[in-house]
């Protein structure tokens, strides 16, 4: 599980983002890309001192000025659950296909793909993810 | 059981699930157990504590995951659980650490102030822009 696939999994989670220059974001993770690049949604911001707040329904934190993330704990756990699930799956679809011949590696392949796509779905705000909404709703 | 040498972040691998301390560019101390790593060198750090040392003193403050961007470490490396148990440091409360690292700095800033003064009485200017984290982009 790499960094980035981690702070997909926050998505929906609060978070805290100190940025370069010292100030951190108190926010809950609408979405990130590849390059880091955050949306975060009921935002704190602290001045690097520590002594100026300021509160923002939502905000946009460009990747290269992150110096660092922390995420809850429970992130963690729940990327090694989908991990087992994931490859549960894996094990029973490419069982089930494994006499196909020629096309075996693109039907091994497919399965993975759909989990990953049904996992991000899932976390969208009005998505119908299985795990997600819970843990919306107890955070709020 | 020779592995061929991995070079640059790929050594980082051999690192995994171990105990580090990570010495970020604004000076800050972590110490997690290493999770995950990437190309770009950015890390996740596991049950992360921020250890704060002033003198023969420190302090542990238990901050949980951590996703650090790569370009903001400066040396990370491995724990030794031995000589971890017999540090010549004496542990405080976060605290007690906290007042030692408040007047640790306003005495640097003192100092600070005096060394400005000297020089612009010579005709020299700090630039004060220099002390700030702002160049650190």
């Amino acid at each position: 599980m790499l960094p980035l696939s981690l702070l997909r999994t926050a998505q929906n989670h609060p978070m805290l983002v100190e940025l370069k220059n010292g100030e951190t974001y108190n926010g809950h993770l609408v979405s990130c890309d590849n390059w880091m690049n955050i949306n975060l949604r009921e935002v704190i911001c602290t001045s690097r001192d520590g002594d100026k707040f300021w509160r923002m329904p939502e905000c946009y934190i460009r990747g290269s000025t992150i110096k660092y993330l922390r995420i809850p704990d429970e992130v963690i756990d729940m990327v090694k659950e989908e991990t087992i699930v994931k490859n549960r799956g894996r094990e029973q679809k490419s069982g089930r296909g494994g006499g196909g011949g020629g096309d075996r590696q693109n039907q091994r392949n497919r399965p993975a793909a759909r989990g990953n796509f049904g996992g991000r779905g899932g976390s969208k705000p009005g998505g119908q993810g299985g795990r997600n909404p819970p843990f919306q709703k107890k955070k709020q | 059981m020779n592995k061929p040498e991995l070079e640059g972040t790929a050594h980082l691998l051999d690192e995994l699930d171990k105990k580090l301390m990570v010495l970020l560019r604004d000076g800050r101390t972590l110490i997690g157990y290493l999770r995950s790593v990437d190309q770009f060198a950015n890390l996740v750090l596991h049950k992360a504590i921020e250890r704060i040392h002033v003198g023969k003193e420190y302090g542990d403050i238990p901050r949980g995951v951590f996703i650090v961007r790569g370009e903001n470490v400066v040396l990370l490396g491995e724990i030794d659980k031995e000589k971890e148990d017999n540090l010549p440091l004496t542990e405080v409360t976060v605290d007690d650490i906290l007042d030692a690292q408040r007047k640790e700095q306003e005495e640097k800033q003192e100092q600070q102030k005096l060394v400005t003064k000297a020089l612009k009485e010579r005709g020299l200017q700090l630039m004060g822009d220099l002390m700030t984290h702002d160049d650190m982009f």
